[in-house]
């Protein structure tokens, strides 16, 4: 039975992929919910000022209409983020186009939509934030956020031979999870259910509490399959509230399903930044001097800004450096955490300025950063966990067949394509969250089933299979013996998918539970046991059929003296067609050092998504928004262009074996973020070298290789 | 959606009369642009007229050439042997186009008929002369890099979003339409969609009620030399940022016949004749090529974002020139 529970870390497809194939998976809105009527949200058209009326009264007559909610009639709820929840229709502010001004309640979703259609909304406009161009001019250090300084980067900078300064730009882009939000809201008394998919039951379950006055536990959370969220299902946005106060006006449940059209103005977005970096280095190739400096917007009404410039602190070793960040205030929906929120932006301005010191200097790009490798974390002085940067560069370095690449740029033709290549490396942190997990043992004979539970939350990334691996192989069961129950805010809290801190902090609180189990079973019986014995065989010298253990895990206490990061290097291989311009990634390489990889199937498949959306991120993606009126205009797949399969040439995956001791007990790093980290650059980069045409504007379209 | 009624037509007849006397019906077959219309609101139609029963679905050698069913999907018909062997630009230009699932339900003559795909024209709280006649176009002052170099006026800015129109403006093909009266007409393709003007509502000469029932595609010499070229945001479903459709006939290594259509530039599918003029009795090379794509390009008028289009529009015309004679 050994290889049976030996089980952690092998490429064990999803528990749930069954359910998932065959549409058996509960996702938000498939509930079946009887009585259930449906709302739809009526969106502002301008993107500041005030409402001086809204004409509800042909809508209120359409046909199937039961409610009509506005600024006038709505349930007064406390503002309860100020990130998530701008639109929740307490009063007649206008802060963003889009902005959420009535919900309209129907028999059906169609009567509902038609209906919005005849609903009359006068608005007093105020001066509105909505050229960027216009308003980074404005931009200003935000108050919480001083520079990050190190030695003196000025008078480095200046005094040094060899120097790149350039500025770098990444569009608005938007997260859209395949599943786009939604919830049901299901009204008993004071206490609401709400069947919504969230990568952070705790988050959701708090909000909308606050928000209507509630207990938390008064607010029942169910949400085990989430359809992607990337960040943009991080908490109660307002479609939750919105839902919870149309079942509550209506007396009965209520879905609301946020349309793909409306993703753009309901749920965040990453925001636009402005990167300048400034690098300087020796002849002999060592750094000298270091400068990141953001400029992004935010809000009117609350400050969010992507830490673009943490990896400038502590991927190299860099005697002087000066990391900074500016904001201007728009009128446009809350920014907020999106995949590799900071590093992967950031990421392409430093990978990128890493590239072109690089070719300044004549030396090549990989040797560049192994040359340039730090002993330690020198934003904190604390050693690494443990770090992979140099394997990940040498071993990516041999997939992509980097002896391949021709130092100057043009150097390399296929037919029409100029064929280049590019290399990035990166990184992510590592944390453990607290997280509690109930582990139930019922015992027939020799046959022993368990039940892990806690309220964690699987984002399709294989959440349901590492918690059966762990309690399998930690309980020495087989995995079918293990029944995992998440994402239902009853359970005992967890952490939740966010930050690559899921894997980690639900793991280890598992495999915690299962050793628990196993000591205070031993700690029931004086039978003496010549070799370990089986957890059927402790229950069955405590003479116990069942038996349940809760623990509240934590990171270890010694943690905190490392820094701890998952660490990674991409490789890209592109085609630029010479005279269109248009950009291939005919093969690209991943190599991740991220600790201990739960799952290779899974985390594989992790890492090829972060590609897949790097390449988005380098090539197609951008959110455009009209200066004028700040409204997007790139309102679809049809013109936000995430990538399609042709876009996608051969993705390889490989990790770098790490036994790290310190990170947490079972060594585990995370990758969901990582896994785009450095993507866009060694694209970017790959296209330098392919037509020695440098792209420092994302996404790099064909017009920009004319 | 608003409410509207259904109507299965059994056939070509009935179902022209159905639409003539509803000035508020159309026509459905595939749907794959309607439907998205309808539920944003753009379009309302109050009945909608389903012809997908109509008997419209050949593909066969007609005169020499070939004709193509109005109501033929667009994957049959790229992948039809007669298609495939004699116009092959055509193949290559429906393939070019939307996804494999869209080309499975779209008809070739819905395909004809597919509106524009600028976002202003497609967000209902957005003037746009086109679906609003008289509100104003957003587009012209606002983010306009997708939109027209030739032929626009100070109404709309617009391009015609079709790959299969730009072919078969290239190939002359005729379309065949049947009106009220009961009675066919023919519109010479390059005449079938209109220019802007003051009229932007209009995409084409159709009159309300007439239907497609085939294009006709003569007898063609191109078959041996012609590429279809499309230069695109992202490598599959993405509509153009410039498209070219050429085709040469050559004769003692002289051009003898020159097409050259351009996607993604007009109002309309753009025939570049200063440019296949440039190329008659010519020798096919690259010098000659540029000649043709400079000439097409000189009356390009461009707006504030897509000044771009004019350089990509000279490559892209070199490149399938190159690649219809072999030598890309």
């Amino acid at each position: 039975m050994a290889s049976d529970t030996k089980v952690i870390g092998e490429a064990i497809s999803r528990i749930d992929g069954l359910l998932k194939v065959t549409g058996a998976a509960n996702y938000g809105m498939d509930w079946p919910i009887r009585n259930v009527a449906y709302a739809f949200i009526v969106k502002s058209t301008i993107a500041a000022g005030t409402i001086t009326d809204i004409d509800t009264a042909a809508a209120e007559k359409s046909p199937g209409v039961i409610a009509v909610i506005t600024h006038k009639n709505a349930t007064k709820v406390v503002a309860y983020d100020p990130m998530r929840g701008i639109g929740i229709l307490q009063d007649n502010k206008i802060n963003f186009y889009g902005q959420n001004v009535a919900v309209l309640v129907a028999e059906t979703f169609e009567q509902a939509r038609a209906a919005a259609r005849s609903i009359k909304v006068s608005y007093q406009n105020a001066d509105s934030k909505t050229d960027f161009e216009k308003c980074v001019a404005e931009a200003v250090r935000p108050a919480n956020r001083n520079d990050a300084v190190r030695g003196d980067f000025d008078a480095a900078f200046n005094a040094a031979e060899h120097k790149v300064d350039a500025t770098y730009s990444t569009p608005i882009e938007h997260h859209h999870p395949m599943e786009p939000h939604s919830a049901i809201a299901v009204w008993e008394g004071d206490n609401l259910t709400l069947y919504s998919a969230t990568q952070v039951v705790g988050g959701v379950q708090r909000g909308v509490a606050t928000a209507f006055g509630l207990k938390p536990e008064q607010v029942h959370i169910i949400s085990p399959h989430v359809g992607g969220g990337f960040g943009s299902k991080g908490g109660a946005w307002t479609n939750v509230i919105l839902a919870a106060m149309a079942a509550k006006v209506v007396n009965r449940p209520v879905k609301l399903a946020v349309t793909r059209q409306n993703m753009f103005n309901s749920v965040g977005l990453r925001q636009q930044n402005r990167q300048h970096l400034r690098v300087a280095a020796t002849a002999e190739g060592k750094l000298s001097a270091l400068g990141h400096d953001t400029t992004q917007f935010t809000t009117t009404t609350n400050e969010f800004a992507e830490s673009c410039g943490i990896l400038a602190t502590m991927m190299y070793e860099v005697p002087n450096s000066r990391v900074g960040y500016k904001s201007a205030a728009m009128n446009v929906i809350a920014p907020t955490f999106q995949r590799g929120p900071g590093e992967s932006t950031g990421s392409f301005a430093l990978e990128s300025a890493i590239d072109e010191m690089a070719y300044a200097l004549k030396m090549d790009p990989v040797e560049f950063r192994i040359k340039n490798e730090p002993p330690k974390d020198l934003s904190n002085n604390k050693p690494w966990s443990s770090r992979a940067t140099v394997e990940c560069l040498k071993r990516g370095a041999e997939m992509i067949g980097w002896k391949n690449r021709k130092p100057e740029p043009r150097q390399n033709r296929n037919g029409d394509n100029l064929v280049g290549y590019g290399v990035a490396s990166g990184s992510y942190p590592s944390r453990q969250s607290p997280t509690s997990t109930l582990l139930k043992l019922a015992r027939k004979g020799d046959d022993v089933t368990a039940s892990v539970e806690l309220a964690a939350s699987d984002i399709g990334t294989g959440a349901h299979t590492i918690i059966a691996q762990t309690a399998a192989e930690t309980l020495g069961l087989p995995m079918s013996k293990v029944a995992v129950k998440i994402g239902d805010s009853a359970l005992p809290p967890a952490a939740g998918s966010v930050g690559s801190i899921g894997a980690a902090s639900f793991c280890n609180s598992v495999a915690d539970a299962c050793n628990q189990a196993k000591t205070e079973l031993q700690a029931k019986t004086d039978r003496k046991w010549l070799i370990a014995p089986t957890v059927a065989q402790l229950m069955d010298a405590a003479s116990l059929n069942e038996y349940q253990t809760r623990v509240d895990a934590k990171a270890p206490a010694d943690a905190a003296k490392y820094s701890s990061h998952a660490f990674n290097a991409n490789f890209s291989e592109v085609w630029v067609n010479e005279l269109t311009g248009m950009v291939r990634v005919h093969r690209h390489v991943a190599v991740t050092g991220a600790g201990r990889i739960m799952n290779a199937k899974t985390a594989r498949s992790q890492v090829i998504g972060g590609c897949v959306w790097g390449i988005g991120m380098a090539l197609t993606e951008e959110s455009i928004m009209d200066p004028r009126w700040g409204n997007f205009i790139t309102r679809s797949f049809a013109d936000y262009h995430i990538p399609a399969n042709l876009d996608v040439g051969t993705i390889d995956v490989a990790f770098i074996p790490e036994e790290d001791q310190f990170v947490n007990k079972l060594g585990i790093k995370g990758i969901g973020e990582v896994g785009i980290v450095g993507v866009a650059a060694a694209i970017a980069n790959a296209v330098f070298n392919a037509t020695g045409k440098r792209v420092r504007d994302l996404p790099i379209t064909p017009d920009k290789l004319l | 959606m608003r409410p509207f009624k259904f109507t299965q037509a059994a056939d070509a007849g009935s179902a022209v009369q159905a639409v003539s006397f509803n000035a508020g019906a159309k026509f459905i077959a595939g749907g794959s642009n309607l439907l998205d219309l309808m539920k944003e609101g753009v379009e309302n139609p109050t009945e909608l007229v389903d012809i997908t029963r109509l008997n419209l679905t050949q593909i066969k050698s007609a005169g020499g050439g070939v004709s193509i069913g109005a109501l033929a999907k667009n994957t049959d018909t790229a992948n039809h042997p007669l298609i495939r062997q004699d116009y092959p630009l055509l193949t290559q230009a429906i393939l070019a186009g939307a996804s494999a699932q869209i080309r499975n339900m779209a008809t070739n003559g819905g395909n004809l008929l597919q509106r524009t795909r600028c976002s202003y024209f497609y967000d209902v709280a957005m003037q746009c002369n086109k679906r609003e006649p008289g509100t104003g176009c957003a587009a012209i002052g606002g983010i306009n890099r997708n939109h027209a170099i030739f032929g626009a006026s100070d109404k709309c800015i617009a391009v015609n979003p079709s790959d299969m129109s730009v072919a078969l403006a290239a190939l002359d093909a005729v379309v065949k339409v049947r009106g009220a009266d009961g009675k066919e007409r023919s519109i010479p393709f390059t005449d079938f969609h209109r220019l802007p003007g003051d009229a932007p509502e209009k995409d084409n000469n159709l009159q309300h009620g007439e239907l497609i029932t085939s294009i006709e595609l003569p007898k063609s010499n191109f078959a041996s030399h012609s590429y279809y070229l499309k230069v695109r945001d992202r490598a599959s479903y993405a509509f153009a940022l410039v498209s070219v459709a050429a085709a040469l006939e050559l004769s003692g290594g002289k051009i003898k016949q020159a097409r050259i259509a351009m996607g993604g530039v007009a109002h309309k599918p753009w025939r570049a004749t200063e440019a296949e003029k440039v190329l008659i009795g010519k020798a096919a090379t690259e010098e000659n090529f540029k000649a043709a794509a400079d000439a097409a390009m000189k009356s390009a008028k461009p707006l504030e974002y897509n000044k771009f289009k004019i350089e990509l529009g000279k490559r892209a015309i070199v490149l399938a020139l190159r690649r219809a004679t072999g030598k890309a």
